[in-house]
C-alpha cells in the first residue's frame, strides 16, 4: 500500500486565476505599419473624392447658367453661347455599346479557353498575351483603327446596311446599292470607334472573368465529370454559374473602361454634334474625345462646361465601376454558386 | 574582407570629391554670362498654327546641330494664342494677330503679356483634293473663288456641276457628291480662309454664316466632315474614303503628300497655284502696318492680294506670324531663352527662307526680314544680356534679295508667267499640280530646283552656302547661283530645263464622261454574298465534322 505523501497546500502560493492582458492597440512596428498603410488608403479616397469635388465646385457655374438643357441640348457652340452634352452623352453610350457588343464574348469566350480548355503548358503564353493587350497604349490602338481597320470596317458597314439595313441602327443616310458606294459616309462611325475601343476593353474584361473562373471549386467540377458530364456540360452547368457575378463585373469594369477611352476615340471618329441612332455613319463624339478635343483652345467659360461634361462621366464611370466591383465581390464570396 | 572594402570605398570618395568640386565650380562658371563665348541656350517652347507647321519644324531639326533646343506643338492658331497669352509658351505662332475679341465677344488677346509680332513666312492656302476617273487622280482641276466659296457654303455640291465644268473649259466630271473638309479647331487657316470668302463674295459667305465678318471656327454644315489640324484635313483627304473630299490646307502638306491643289482663278484670269513665285508675286500688293506704335505693326491686310491682276498673282496668300515677348519682366523668359529665341529666329529669318520654297511655302521680302529683325532687337531691349550683334540681313541667303534696294523682291520679279493653257476659256493644262513647279510656257525662265529636301535627306544648318549671293544682282557669270538654294549650279542657266515642266505637250488631261451609273439591283450582289458566307462556314465546319464522325466510326468498331 503506497500512501501518496500530504501535499501541504500552504506551500503552494496559487495565484489569482486570470486571463492574461490583451493590448487591444498595436505596438511598436505593428502600429506604425498600421498607420502607414491607413493614410495611403486614405489618400486614395481622398484624390478620388477631390478629384469628385473638384469637378463639382466646377461644374457649379455652367449647370446654373444652362440648367437642365445642359443635358439635352445637342450643339456645342460654346462661341454662340449654346451648349449640351445631349449628342456627346449618345455617342458615348453608342461607341461603348458597340465596344461591348464586340469585347463580351470575345472576352467570355478568351476566359473560358484559359480556364477551362487550354493546355496547361500555353495557359501561362496566353494569359500574358491577354494582359500585353491592355499594356499597348491606347494611341497605338487608334491607329491601328485608323490605318488597318476602318476600310474594312466601312464595307462591313455597308454590308450590313445593305442587308439589315431596316433596323434603325444599321441605316446610313447613303443609298446602298449605288454603282460606286460612298465610302466617306461609312468611315469615322462609333462602329469603327467602337472596333478599337473594343480591343482595349479585352484584356481587362477577360482577366477579371479568368480570375473568377479559375476559383471555381474543383470539388464541384470534378462532381460534374465524374456524373458522366461532357467538358462543356461541366462548363455550362458549373463554371458559367459559380462565374456569372465575374462576368458580369468583368463586363461592367470593361464598360467604365469603353466610357472614358479617348485618344483612340478621337483619332478614328469625325466630330458631329447630333443625336442619331444609326451607328454606322459618319461622325459622332463622345464626352472625353470632346475634352481632349476641345480643352486647348477653351476660353473660361468653355472651360467649365467642359469641366462638368468631365463631371458627368466622372459620375458615370463611378456608378458603374462601384456596382462592377460590388459584383464581382460578391461572386467571390460563392454566392453565386447556388444560383 | 568586409572593412577591406570599406576602406577601398572611402579611398575611391576621397579621390572623387575634388573632382565633384571642380565639375560643380565648372557649372557654375558656364552659368555666368559674361566669359562664355557662344550664349547659353536653354530649351524653348511654342505652339500654334499648324499652316506653317512645316517648314518651323524643319528649322527646328535644323538648329538642333547649333544646340539650340526648340519644341514646337501645332494646335492650331487660337490655341497658339491662347497657350501664349496664359504664359504657357514662350512664343506662339498664328495667321491673324490678337482679334481683341473674338467674333462671338469672348476676349481673344495676349492677356496683358507684352509682345511683338515677327513675321516669319509666307505661302499660299491651297485647296487639296482627291477626285479620281477611272481609278486614276485628278491632278489638274481648276476652280474660280465663286466656285469655291459656293463649294465651301453648300451651294455646289456635286463634281458634275456646271459651274466646275465652266472653269474647266467644259471637261466634265463624274457624278460624285463633294465632301468638303474643315477645320474643327481654332484655326489661321480658316481665319485666313473665311476673311478672303468674306471679302470677295459677301453675298455667298455671310448668308451661310449668318453674319459677316471672319471666324476661326468654321461652321460645319451638311456632308462636310471637321477635322482638327492640317495634317488631320490632308490625312482625310488623302484616305482611302476620300474621294471626292476637297479641303483648304498649307500648300506644304499637299506637296508632302504628293497630292495634287486647286488652280484658283485670279483678277487677272489666269488659273494659278501657289507656288513660291505666285505666293511671291501676290503678297508684293499685300498693305503692311507700318505704324511702329500700333499693336498690330507688321500684320497684313490682304485685300489687294485678292483682287490684284497680276496673272501670276495667287489669291490666298499671306503671312504667318510668331508672336515674341517682348516683356523685360516676363515671367516665363530668361536671357539664356531670350537668346535661344532670338537666334533660332534669325536663323529663320535669315538662311531658313531659301527652303521656304521647296517646302511649299514662299520666302520673305527682304523688308521684312529687316522690320523682324527690328522686333527681335525689342529681345535684346528687354534684357542687355542678349547679343544680337553681327546680324545683317543682306547677308542672308534669301532668294528674293536684290542688292541695294529691299523693298524689291527678286523671286516676284523674275516669276514665270502662268502658261497659256491656264487662262480662262483656255486648256486646261495637262501638268500635275501639287509639285512645287511652276505651270509655264516660259522654258528658260528658272533654273533648275532642286527637289524638296523632305525627299530623304535632312537639310543642316551645317550646309552653308559656298558663296553668298554676289552683289553684282542677277548672276550673269559662269557660275550662277540657284535662286532657291542658294547653292552653285555648274551649266549656266538655259541649258538646265529639262525640269522646268512643260504644258500641255507631254500631259496628259484626264477627262471624264460624266455619265452616272445605275444603281446595283441588290439582288445581284445579295446571292453571291449570301453564297460567300455559305461557303464560308462550310469550311470552317465541313472538316471538323468530317474527322468527328470518323472518330465515332473508329470508337464504335473498337
Amino acid at each position: 500500500m503506497t500512501t501518496l505523501p500530504a501535499v501541504d497546500s500552504s506551500f503552494i502560493d496559487v495565484p489569482e486565476v486570470a486571463p492574461r492582458k490583451l493590448a487591444r492597440k498595436a505596438s511598436g512596428v505593428d502600429r506604425v505599419f498600421e498607420l502607414t498603410a491607413s493614410a495611403i488608403g486614405a489618400t486614395v479616397l481622398l484624390i478620388t473624392g477631390g478629384i469628385g469635388a473638384f469637378l463639382a465646385w466646377q461644374s457649379v457655374p455652367t449647370l446654373e447658367h444652362y440648367g437642365w438643357s445642359f443635358f439635352t441640348e445637342s450643339a456645342w457652340q460654346p462661341e454662340a453661347d449654346s451648349l449640351g452634352i445631349g449628342a456627346v452623352l449618345v455617342g458615348t453610350l453608342s461607341v461603348a455599346a458597340v465596344a461591348m457588343a464586340i469585347a463580351f464574348p470575345l472576352a467570355v469566350l478568351t476566359a473560358l479557353f484559359i480556364s477551362e480548355y487550354a493546355p496547361a503548358n500555353l495557359k501561362a503564353t496566353l494569359i500574358s498575351l491577354v494582359d500585353l493587350m491592355a499594356a499597348v497604349p491606347s494611341i497605338i490602338y487608334g491607329m491601328w483603327g485608323y490605318f488597318l481597320v476602318m476600310p474594312h470596317a466601312a464595307a462591313f458597314a455597308l454590308w450590313l446596311q445593305q442587308n439589315f439595313g431596316w433596323i434603325p441602327i444599321f441605316q446610313v443616310d447613303s443609298d446602298p446599292n449605288a454603282a460606286v458606294w460612298d465610302v466617306s459616309r461609312y468611315v469615322g462611325s462609333a462602329f469603327c470607334a467602337g472596333i478599337a475601343v473594343a480591343m482595349m476593353v479585352l484584356p481587362m474584361s477577360c482577366a477579371v472573368m479568368r480570375q473568377v473562373f479559375s476559383q471555381t471549386p474543383p470539388g464541384e467540377k470534378e462532381a460534374a465529370l465524374a456524373l458522366g458530364s461532357t467538358r462543356w456540360g461541366m462548363v455550362r452547368t458549373v463554371v458559367i454559374p459559380f462565374g456569372r457575378g465575374g462576368i458580369i463585373g468583368g463586363t461592367m469594369l470593361g464598360l467604365g473602361r469603353a466610357l472614358g477611352e479617348t485618344i483612340a476615340v478621337l483619332l478614328i471618329i469625325s466630330p458631329d454634334f447630333v443625336i442619331k441612332p444609326r451607328l454606322l455613319e459618319v461622325g459622332t463624339n463622345t464626352v472625353s474625345a470632346l475634352i481632349a478635343g476641345r480643352f486647348g483652345d477653351a476660353s473660361a467659360a468653355q472651360l467649365s462646361a467642359l469641366l462638368t461634361a468631365g463631371f458627368v462621366l466622372f459620375v458615370i464611370t463611378l456608378i458603374v465601376n462601384t456596382l462592377a466591383a460590388i459584383i464581382v465581390n460578391r461572386s467571390r464570396s460563392g454566392a453565386g454558386t447556388d444560383a | 574582407m568586409n572593412r577591406r572594402l570599406s576602406q577601398l570605398l572611402v579611398l575611391l570618395m576621397l579621390a572623387l570629391l575634388p573632382g565633384l568640386v571642380t565639375g560643380a565650380a565648372a557649372q557654375a562658371d558656364e552659368g555666368l554670362p559674361a566669359p562664355a563665348q557662344r550664349a547659353a541656350y536653354a530649351q524653348i517652347e511654342g505652339s500654334g498654327s499648324t499652316w506653317s507647321e512645316v517648314i518651323v519644324q524643319q528649322w527646328i531639326s535644323d538648329v538642333d546641330a547649333l544646340g539650340m533646343k526648340v519644341t514646337y506643338n501645332g494646335g492650331g492658331s487660337s490655341q497658339g494664342r491662347k497657350n501664349f497669352a496664359q504664359n504657357v509658351t514662350d512664343f506662339g505662332i498664328s495667321e491673324i494677330p490678337y482679334p481683341g475679341v473674338d467674333e462671338f465677344g469672348n476676349a481673344d488677346n495676349s492677356n496683358g503679356r507684352e509682345f511683338a509680332y515677327v513675321p516669319i513666312v509666307a505661302g499660299g492656302t491651297a485647296f487639296t483634293y482627291q477626285l479620281k476617273i477611272g481609278n486614276e487622280l485628278v491632278r489638274n482641276l481648276r476652280l474660280s473663288g465663286e466656285t469655291v466659296a459656293k463649294i465651301f457654303t453648300g451651294q455646289i455640291t456635286d463634281w458634275s456641276d456646271p459651274a466646275i465644268a465652266k472653269d474647266n473649259n467644259g471637261r466634265a466630271f463624274p457624278k460624285l457628291p463633294i465632301t468638303p473638309v474643315v477645320r474643327s479647331d481654332g484655326s489661321g487657316t480658316t481665319a485666313q480662309f473665311t476673311t478672303w470668302m468674306d471679302a470677295e463674295y459677301p453675298s455667298i459667305w455671310q448668308p451661310y454664316y449668318g453674319r459677316q465678318g471672319f471666324t476661326s471656327y468654321y461652321p460645319r454644315q451638311g456632308r462636310m466632315i471637321a477635322q482638327s489640324g492640317s495634317d488631320q484635313v490632308m490625312n482625310t483627304i488623302s484616305g482611302f474614303s476620300g474621294n471626292g473630299h476637297i479641303g483648304y490646307v498649307e500648300y506644304a502638306y499637299p506637296i508632302n503628300k504628293d497630292f495634287p491643289v486647286v488652280k484658283v482663278l485670279n483678277e487677272g484670269g489666269f488659273y494659278v497655284e501657289p507656288t513660291q513665285y505666285n505666293v511671291a508675286v501676290a503678297l508684293t500688293k499685300a498693305q503692311i502696318n507700318q505704324d511702329k506704335a500700333s499693336d498690330d505693326y507688321l500684320t497684313q491686310i490682304l485685300t489687294g492680294v485678292y483682287r490684284s491682276t497680276d496673272p501670276r498673282a495667287y489669291p490666298l496668300s499671306s503671312y504667318s506670324y510668331m508672336i515674341i515677348p517682348t516683356g523685360a519682366q516676363d515671367q516665363r523668359m530668361s536671357t539664356a531663352k531670350r537668346q535661344t529665341l532670338a537666334d533660332f529666329m534669325y536663323y529663320s529669318l535669315c538662311e531658313g527662307q531659301s527652303k521656304a520654297g521647296p517646302y511649299g511655302y514662299s520666302p520673305l521680302p527682304l523688308n521684312l526680314v529687316q522690320a523682324g529683325f527690328q522686333q527681335l532687337a525689342q529681345l535684346s531691349t528687354a534684357d542687355p544680356a542678349v547679343d544680337l550683334t553681327n546680324r545683317d540681313v543682306t547677308k542672308c541667303n534669301n532668294p528674293t534679295f536684290v542688292a541695294g534696294d529691299l523693298k524689291r523682291n527678286k523671286l516676284a520679279e523674275v516669276a514665270p508667267q502662268p502658261a497659256s493653257c491656264d487662262k480662262q476659256g483656255e486648256g486646261p493644262c495637262g501638268t500635275e499640280t501639287g509639285t512645287g513647279e511652276p505651270s509655264t510656257d516660259d522654258e528658260n525662265a528658272l533654273e533648275t530646283e532642286t527637289a524638296p529636301a523632305k525627299k530623304g535627306k535632312k537639310a543642316t544648318a551645317a550646309a552653308t552656302p559656298t558663296t553668298p549671293p554676289d552683289s553684282g544682282g542677277t548672276p550673269t557669270g559662269a557660275t550662277t547661283i540657284d535662286p532657291v538654294t542658294g547653292e552653285v549650279v555648274n551649266p549656266p542657266a538655259g541649258t538646265n530645263v529639262e525640269t522646268v515642266s512643260d504644258t500641255g505637250v507631254s500631259g496628259e488631261p484626264l477627262y471624264a464622261t460624266p455619265t452616272e451609273l445605275s444603281a446595283e439591283r441588290p439582288m445581284d450582289s445579295k446571292a453571291f454574298g449570301w453564297l460567300a458566307v455559305i461557303e464560308l462556314l462550310a469550311l470552317i465546319l465541313v472538316p471538323g465534322i468530317l474527322i468527328s464522325r470518323r472518330a465515332g466510326r473508329n470508337g464504335a468498331t473498337r
